[in-house]
């Protein structure tokens, strides 16, 4: 009889935990929205300083349209890890930025992406398309500005050397020199665990220029065997003579991207160039104004003497996307996305110092904060033979970060270029 | 033996000082220097100029919500684990048989079990039962792989219960419930304390789970939101200690105003 | 369960005849936190397990692939690396940590004024997170703008810290020391005030030097405070992924990709579930192999109320 009391209390107890668990759940699905019927979009995107432009595209679009855009800004880092996650979840968003290419990929066998409108295609440049599509289906439209890779320098490091910036590869060995002697790190690299990306652009630009972009058209259409390209390895070595040569000075294992890291070094005149990404201007207009405006410099990667590949081919992010899930609503999503190509949007991307690959974009870059520097990035991606995307983010994570790994190996001296190859080699099986 | 001075324990107590007392004296010096101004002397020089802008920036950012819901996920998390935990070690503690015990070696098995190593499992349970992305989907895991020390604690207090008391209570005709209510709960006062202080601070420092189970800004967590700082301020160094610095602050209130409990409870994580 | 309660029933009815009765919690108090604790931690660890046979891309359904997995596991020399890596961790954590909170509770287990003021100062550490203290140390290592250029000398001119295999490993080491050796020396204070003075009396009386009382009193009688801080510092070392994420993102390349980290690393940044099961599996059979040596050596299982430590 006691007995049973105790064990009516006890089963009392486990009731009361799970209505409280269900309570909870309750709790838990009600604040958020992940395919709401109603005409609501969950969208994603990075937490940067361009992002204004999409916020002002979405508010905008939520006082006039009938749906419903809700805006998430997730943080660079681990962004894609985030975003994959939940793409498995009951959390899908309705529409993500992304980078196009390799990681569509597996959104797009999983039947997670909606197919776009094949007529949107006519607002943009052919060019700048094309990572948007996975096997001839459009599945990214283009929402940011081109984002090509080339080298930024100090102006008062070089006035004060009495150097000009590198036009081939034997002037930017002799800087290193130059600079080493005057106790200046000639290139800011990023080299700590979670920024090596930085390390994968000298790659990139270095086996283009040997080998021309074709080489690397082969390994992103999956034939790997292609790493044994004698250039590949050319490549490994010259980064090995760089690195031993002190072109990124002694400590840069350590060093971050951006402000406190790479920026700064650039920006303080400690070092003298960093080969980076169009975005750096924002990064130093936000940290360093002055210096943006001032002492930045910029010119296209060298090129490289006896190599194939043509000097005006450029690396780097042809632009950023949007996709559709398809746990959005279709139809806002589709209205949506027409403002990415409105005066307005584009408007507001060339205010933020961004070049935008829409077919209305040409006429605007004269409104842009630094028109030279639009003007500059225009020209270097209108006249490029070829764009090749970064490799990271053509591969695919799942290829994409052991690489990045064996890069930061080979400039920390822990694999040699051979050892670099075939480890490289080893990673697809 | 006490009394005589010692020299040596006393120059290394300076010296650890110093190992302490540098690196806070430079979180605090850098968050309160203005950006510009924190790569011209480093984060041990004395400040040229002070400011608050830093802690108001990182305000700005919504951290005061991610530190709400730090507290919300701590408290749920202790909460959980006293109304489970409690009955488990009473019953522990004063059942017999080889289920009770059963029930505690198999809480023994899972002492020293990573949470972080079920977390792919972990996710997709929380994905099942509608909670990712919500303080929810953080707090039961938590709970659960703060049961197995939990457990340990509350039964070791509960065992150092002399049997006379309950047999004294019993003699009044007090079922096990009343037992409990009136006898044990309040005998095991230090050891619940030792259960709160350890479960909140696994609560607190806890990062794969909001890593892994919450993504949006809403359910973000300090430490979660540290992470996020690091790539949105990766260049304002100074804002970024500032966050780190406000992330002490609730911890540090708990401190200034249960300091014995705070520290008899982490004691009592080592014995009595 | 019916079995249990008639026996119960049985001893109840003997002993009411006996002595008034002494009525027992039975085990249903125990089975909510048990279903939770076997829903949330014994359900996943089964579905590890499972996941490891498989090979899943965390978008489709998993598909069964036998021990396609381990195979792969046995031959795979970055597990070597990680597992090597975890011990030296663990080991290295350990070594560093043990000694100085055993020498610090014990000094500060002392009623001393200035000893009290230092050990609230030396209290500071445990009020930062994990995450907290990991980006605070990012930025102080920083080669350019932290505290290694002001200590260039003493690093023999080395401040990529962070660059190379032994300097991200001290790294990691003196960043885990520093935040939670304060933590330990609780644990150490706590049971050097509970050590009978009468103790160290006698030995005083013997002739025993400070010295000699600290190796034949104080350590003797902090055993079981020994076995319980180095049990969460076994733990800590398996868990301690959150500050090789923050910290060096397992780099230099991948030499201090801890076993939780290539774990994670392989799950959520590359996608293969089905293989980070398999790490997460072996993670698992560490813990349980420690988690049992731990029960055995501590006595925790004899369930006496004379037992110390937790």
């Amino acid at each position: 009889m006691k007995n049973r009391m105790s064990r009516k209390r006890a089963v009392a107890t486990l009731m009361a935990s799970a209505a409280l668990a269900m309570g909870v759940a309750g709790c838990g699905s009600a604040g958020s929205s992940a395919s709401a019927p109603a005409g609501n979009v969950q969208f994603w995107t990075l937490q940067d300083p361009t992002n204004t432009v999409q916020q002002a595209a979405v508010d905008s679009f939520n006082s006039a349209a009938h749906g419903k855009v809700t805006m998430s800004v997730i943080a660079t880092d681990g962004y894609k890890d985030k975003l994959r996650t939940a793409m498995g979840s009951s959390h899908m968003p309705g529409m993500f930025f992304n980078w196009g290419g390799g990681s569509l990929n597996d959104y797009v066998r999983a039947g997670k992406l909606a197919q776009l409108d094949p007529g949107l295609e006519s607002h943009f440049l052919a060019s700048a398309l094309e990572a948007g599509k996975v096997g001839g289906k459009l599945v990214g439209i283009p929402c940011r500005g081109t984002q090509p890779v080339f080298l930024f320098y100090n102006k008062k490091v070089f006035t004060d050397a009495g150097v000009q910036p590198p036009k081939t590869w034997s002037d930017l060995t002799n800087l290193v020199q130059v600079f080493k002697g005057k106790g200046i790190t000639p290139f800011a690299v990023a080299g700590n665990g979670t920024d090596s990306w930085g390390e994968l652009m000298w790659i990139e630009y270095l086996v283009d220029r040997l080998a021309g972009p074709d080489l690397f058209k082969k390994i992103q259409a999956g034939d790997w065997s292609q790493w044994k390209d004698p250039a590949v390895l050319k490549t490994a070595q010259m980064v090995k003579q760089l690195v031993d040569s002190g072109a990124f000075g002694t400590k840069f294992g350590s060093v971050g991207y951006g402000a406190g890291g790479t920026s700064t070094l650039l920006a303080k005149g400690k070092a003298a160039m960093v080969l980076m990404g169009s975005w750096e201007y924002a990064t130093q207009q936000s940290t360093n104004p002055t210096f943006a405006k001032q002492g930045l410099g910029y010119v296209p990667f060298p090129t490289v003497e006896g190599g194939k590949g043509d000097p005006g081919d450029v690396v780097g992010n042809p632009t950023n996307y949007i996709s559709v899930t398809t746990a959005a609503a279709q139809q806002t999503a589709k209205d949506f996305l027409q403002t990415t190509y409105s005066d307005s949007y584009v408007q507001g991307l060339v205010q933020k110092g961004e070049v935008p690959v829409t077919a209305n974009a040409g006429q605007m870059l004269a409104k842009a904060s630094d028109p030279a520097y639009a003007q500059f990035q225009y020209d270097l991606v209108r006249k490029a033979p070829t764009f090749t995307q970064s490799w990271d983010q053509a591969l695919g994570l799942t290829l994409g970060t052991p690489m990045i790994t064996e890069i930061q190996k080979l400039f920390n001296g822990q694999d040699t270029p051979e050892r670099f190859v075939s480890a490289v080699l080893a990673l697809k099986k | 033996m006490r009394r005589r001075r010692n020299v040596v324990a006393g120059f290394a107590a300076f010296a650890w000082l110093l190992v302490i007392g540098v690196p806070l004296y430079a979180l605090v010096n850098t968050a309160i220097q203005p950006e510009s101004k924190y790569t011209d002397g480093g984060p041990v020089s004395i400040p040229s100029a002070v400011t608050l802008d830093n802690f108001r920036t990182v305000i700005h950012s919504g951290f005061l919500h991610y530190v709400w819901n730090t507290v919300l996920v701590a408290a749920l998390t202790v909460a959980i684990v006293l109304l489970l935990g409690v009955p488990i070690s009473y019953a522990v503690v004063r059942g017999r048989g080889w289920m009770t015990r059963g029930v505690f070696r198999l809480f023994l098995l899972g002492l020293a079990v990573p949470s972080q190593a079920v977390i792919i499992p972990l996710f997709l349970l929380i994905n099942r039962l509608g909670l990712y992305d919500s303080l929810w989907g953080i707090a039961l895991p938590t709970a659960a792989f703060a049961l197995p020390v939990s457990v340990l604690v509350l039964s070791g207090g509960m065992r150092d219960i002399s049997a006379s008391l309950y047999e004294a209570m019993a003699l009044d005709g007090a079922r096990p419930a009343r037992i409990l209510v009136n006898l044990v709960i309040p005998l095991s006062r230090s050891s619940i304390a030792t259960t709160c202080v350890f479960t909140a601070l696994q609560a607190w420092n806890g990062f794969l789970f909001p890593l892994i189970m919450t993504q949006s800004n809403d359910t973000k967590l300090v430490p979660l939101g540290l992470y996020n700082f690091v790539s949105q301020y990766g260049g304002n160094v100074p804002a970024l200690l500032a966050a780190v610095l406000m992330s002490a602050v609730p911890i540090l209130i708990v401190y200034l105003f249960a300091r014995r409990a705070l520290v008899m409870g982490l004691m009592g994580a080592g014995g009595k | 369960m019916v079995s249990i309660t008639s026996s119960r029933l049985v001893r109840g009815r003997e002993a009411r005849r006996a002595a008034p009765a002494l009525e027992r919690p039975g085990v249903a108090w125990a089975i909510p936190g048990l279903v939770f604790f076997i829903l949330f931690a014994i359900v996943p660890m089964a579905g590890v397990v499972y996941l490891s046979l498989t090979r899943w891309d965390g978008l489709s359904t998993p598909q069964f692939t036998g021990l396609h997995n381990w195979w792969r596991f046995f031959s795979d020399g970055q597990i070597l690396q990680s597992t090597l890596v975890t011990a030296v961790l663990l080991v290295g954590n350990i070594l560093v940590q043990a000694p100085i909170s055993i020498l610090l509770g014990v000094w500060s287990a002392g009623y001393q004024r200035n000893r009290a003021v230092l050990s609230t100062i030396f209290f500071f550490p445990l009020l930062l997170s994990t995450a907290a203290t990991a980006v605070m140390w990012r930025q102080l290592l920083d080669p350019n703008f932290g505290i290694p250029p002001k200590l260039a000398d003493l690093l023999g001119g080395n401040t990529d810290l962070l660059g190379g295999q032994k300097g991200a490993i001290a790294c990691l080491i003196v960043v885990t020391s520093w935040q939670f050796i304060p933590f330990h020396t609780l644990i150490y204070q706590g049971a050097a005030r509970a050590i009978p003075l009468t103790l160290y009396q006698a030995a005083a009386i013997d002739g025993a030097g400070r010295v000699r009382q600290f190796f034949h009193i104080t350590l003797p009688q902090l055993r079981n405070s020994i076995i319980t801080s180095t049990t969460f510092m076994v733990v800590g070392g398996l868990t301690a992924f959150d500050i090789v994420l923050l910290l060096t993102n397992g780099g230099p390349g991948t030499d201090t990709s801890i076993l939780p980290f290539a774990m994670y690393q392989t799950a959520f940044r590359t996608y293969d579930y089905g293989y980070a099961s398999v790490i997460a599996s072996f993670l698992l059979l560490l813990a349980t192999g420690a988690s049992l040596l731990l029960v055995k050596i501590s006595g925790y299982d004899k369930m006496t109320s004379t037992m110390e430590g937790l």
